[in-house]
């Protein structure tokens, strides 16, 4: 309190972990990545009507390497597996998962061989919107719910990530041993 | 392998609700038409059985002979049946029925006549069933055998590429034959925090773990093999392309399909008729409505109902708005990959789309997986505001194309980009089995709607545009005005549309009015048996194609007489035509791959199934 009545117009004063996350919040950009009919409704959000911008999310970015939020916008086949496995392994800390539909979920109608019966599977989750699809309202309440999530985050979280350096080659990413280790701390 | 589990759903072995005693049935056909009448003659005793089935042409034909009748039909003045339009097979393991286990069931279609011919061939037994290919005679026939290879176990003899096409090479079954499980995971019906499900629920770990990349046969390693896909933001899903380049020239693309594949046709076998049809709004889900318009139609020939005028109407109006909405995303995604004024595209399209997906949702609730259609009519009337709304639109929007236009049409880039590339000529569009604006993009004038009408479409005044140039301008214009004509349909559709039900009256295949429910017991009785036990569907077969946003969508449905289908196969138009974009491709950019994709204007929930 004192100090900031000192300062001149302008400035404020602030923890470095609350401005990071404010930044984090305001800032998520999704992978552009779609699978199925969500991903639809995920396009719809980010155009004209829904304007994900507004949450500073309109840059669907195409490489793993500059996104930090993952949505899930649909069904995960059996094929499809390994390859969501290794953009998710792809994409630098910190990230998140939002698990977009009942069939990223857990499945949804297609209980059958094809079909990955939830994406929390292979990757951790941090959302799930139900819906088949979920509306463009309930991606953005979502987002929300991250939001949320990434104001409570703090830097001892990922002062211990390096307990699972990220693997190094294809190999050790495709690998089950990698998959069975805490994401997170 | 992943997820396959032998246990069935509880609620299928709930006594009572598979009829047993189901009919020894093998689709026979009576009476004859004289193209079966000539091919009768032809081929003589090679020729098992021939003639009408539900008003279609069938032909049971040995496969020593189904070479040389599709070469025949082919070729023969009288008959040209030009294209293949799709290949199925049923497994008969499971029918009181004897003789080959497999069957292998074709479509050709001649243009010139307006004619559709099911050609039936048992599969030899002995080792692995086996018939020969008709590779040789028609291209469009070469995906959809290896559709039926991985899916059902039957090989073509004599097939240039006989790979798997949709599961990875290493699954260890053919999942639509009826020995293997629907698969899937047991769901506790309810759980509390002490039963042993609860440890492992929602925790499992499964192996994810890719197969070594295969070079695809006929590429060359001397080359560049770059892999485009299964993530990749210009192939409009998660379809993975494997491309050899000579320099940035295309020498070679092998598609590899199956990212998105959700096991369609065997979720479709275990389900009740009735309950399919939500199941076909997420197949291609950007014409949701067509897709419920297609199974309608096809169970409804078979269990030989006629629906109500105003039914038939607003599924009309319903299945345009759709075709609109489809050909606008695909406007604006196609423009977002080719040209610079993408983005902008986008944003306007989208707008438009919009107010489509308004409308669907004050008719039915929701936008995308619309689910409205029942098999007899549709699920609920259109609320009194929606007409308003629709008139709206119908004023607002031929403004908006003419908007687009000018943004596209004789943009120097757009034309630069588009103008030349990819290629095909008539004759090539036809024996690719290609369907849809690939067709009438190079120059023949097919269209389902006119030339094949169902669901009163034959009152409707449209035009069908057609453009010779084949190239991807040429479907570019097509779709264009296929939305304008789309809207003079729809326009028709409001100005005849009669009162009256939306809905047959038909108890069987109708549940009673909730209100029925509490004054008739006939009404109550009515209702438990079509909601526990659905409606039976007499036996035989039937394929029907409609025309939808992206080209003939054609269902086939297989029928024991049960309440469930014993097998329905699905003809995803976007799976046939993406057969072409190697044709395409070849010799060009590899920019224009992207270009090419954009012009087939694919679905990945619906090349995959
Ligand atoms: S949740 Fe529904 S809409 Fe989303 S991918 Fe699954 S089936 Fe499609």
């Amino acid at each position: 309190m004192g100090l900031e009545e000192k300062l001149p117009e302008g400035i404020i004063t602030t923890q470095l972990e609350t401005l990071v996350n404010w930044s984090r919040e305001n800032s998520t950009w999704p992978l552009l990545f779609g699978l199925a009919c969500c991903a639809i409704e995920m396009i719809a959000t980010g155009s004209s009507r829904h304007d994900i911008s507004r949450y500073g999310s309109e840059l669907f970015r195409a490489s793993p390497r500059q996104a930090d939020l993952m949505i899930v916008s649909g069904r995960v086949s059996n094929k499809m597996a390994p390859v969501i496995k290794r953009l998710y392994d792809q994409m630098s800390e910190p990230k998140w998962v939002i698990a977009m539909g009942i069939c990223a979920s857990a499945g949804g109608p297609f209980n059958n061989y094809a079909i990955v019966q939830g994406v929390d599977k292979i990757i951790p989750v941090d959302v799930y919107v139900p819906g088949c699809p979920p509306r463009p309202e309930g991606l953005l309440y979502a987002m929300d719910k991250l939001r949320a999530k990434q104001g409570k985050d703090n830097f001892r979280t990922y002062a211990n990530l390096n307990a699972s350096p990220a693997p190094a080659t294809p190999e050790d990413i495709e690998s089950l041993e990698t998959l069975r280790q805490p994401q997170r701390a | 392998m992943l997820n396959v589990s032998p246990r069935q759903r509880p609620y299928e072995t709930l006594p009572g609700l598979t009829p047993l005693g189901i009919p020894a049935v093998a689709p026979l056909p009576a009476g004859e038409s004289d193209d079966t009448q000539r091919l009768v003659e032809r081929f003589g005793d090679a020729i098992l059985a021939a003639g009408m089935h539900h008003g279609q042409q069938v032909v049971y034909v040995k496969p020593e002979q189904l070479v040389a009748l599709a070469e025949f039909a082919k070729s023969d003045p009288k008959l040209q049946y030009e294209a293949i339009v799709d290949v199925s097979s049923v497994d008969r393991s499971e029918l009181p029925a004897d003789g080959a286990r497999f069957h292998a069931v074709y479509q050709l279609r001649s243009y010139a006549r307006k004619q559709h011919l099911m050609v039936v061939c048992p599969a030899d037994e002995g080792g692995d069933p086996e018939v020969p290919s008709l590779a040789g005679v028609y291209k469009g026939a070469i995906w959809p055998e290896r559709e039926v290879w991985d899916l059902m176990g039957v090989r073509f003899a004599g097939h240039p590429d006989h790979r798997r096409i949709m599961m990875p090479e290493s699954w260890p079954n053919h999942p639509l034959q009826k020995q293997v499980p629907v698969g899937g995971e047991e769901v506790p019906f309810t759980l509390t925090w002490s039963d042993p499900e609860f440890e492992s629920f929602g925790k499992q770990v499964m192996a994810a773990e890719s197969l070594p990349p295969v070079v695809p046969p006929g590429m060359s390693r001397e080359n560049m093999i770059i892999n485009m896909g299964p993530h990749h933001p210009s192939t409009h899903g998660v379809l993975r392309l494997v491309v050899e380049l000579d320099g940035e020239t295309v020498v070679n693309v092998d598609p590899d399909l199956g990212y998105l594949h959700s096991g369609f046709e065997k979720t479709g076998e275990n389900k009740r008729y009735k309950d399919f049809v939500y199941y076909t709004d997420r197949m291609d889900y950007l014409s949701a409505m067509s897709n419920n318009l297609g199974y309608c139609v096809t169970v409804e020939k078979l269990l030989g109902i006629d629906i109500p005028e105003r039914a038939e109407r607003l599924r009309v109006i319903m299945a345009e708005l759709q075709r609109v909405a489809s050909h606008l995303f695909w406007l604006s995604t196609h423009a977002l990959d080719v040209s610079g004024t993408g983005m902008a595209l986008l944003m306007y399209a989208t707008r438009e789309r919009e107010r489509i997906l308004d409308l669907f949702e004050m008719a039915c609730g929701a936008r995308l997986t619309v689910g409205y259609m029942r098999i007899g009519g549709v699920s609920r009337d259109i609320p009194p505001a929606f007409l308003g709304h629709l008139e709206e639109f119908l004023r607002a929007m031929p403004i908006r194309i003419s908007e687009y236009e000018s943004m596209l049409t004789h943009g120097p880039l757009w034309e630069e980009r588009l103008r030349g590339i990819g290629k095909l000529t008539r004759d090539e569009v036809i024996n690719m089995g290609l369907t849809g604006p690939m067709l009438r993009g190079s120059g023949v004038d097919w269209d389902l709607r006119r030339d094949a009408p169902y669901s009163g479409y034959e009152k409707y005044d449209f035009k069908v545009p057609v453009f010779t140039e084949g190239d991807s301008y040429a479907r570019y214009l097509v779709r264009m005005e296929e939305m304008r004509q789309s809207l003079r349909i729809i326009r028709q559709a409001i100005d005849n549309l009669p009162d009256g039900p939306y809905r047959v009256e038909d108890r069987k295949v109708t549940p009673p009015p909730r209100a029925e429910l509490d004054v008739s017991m006939e009404a109550l009785i009515h209702h438990f048996k079509l909601m526990t036990e659905g409606f039976q569907v007499p036996p035989g077969m039937y394929y029907h194609g409609i025309e939808s946003s992206k080209g003939e969508l054609g269902f086939f449905v297989y029928s024991d007489g049960s309440a469930k289908p014993y097998r329905l196969h699905v003809r995803g138009p976007s799976f046939n035509n993406l057969y072409a974009v190697s044709k395409m491709s070849k010799g060009a950019m590899l920019s224009d791959i992207v270009t090419n994709i954009g012009s087939i204007d694919i679905v990945l929930g619906e090349v995959d199934r």
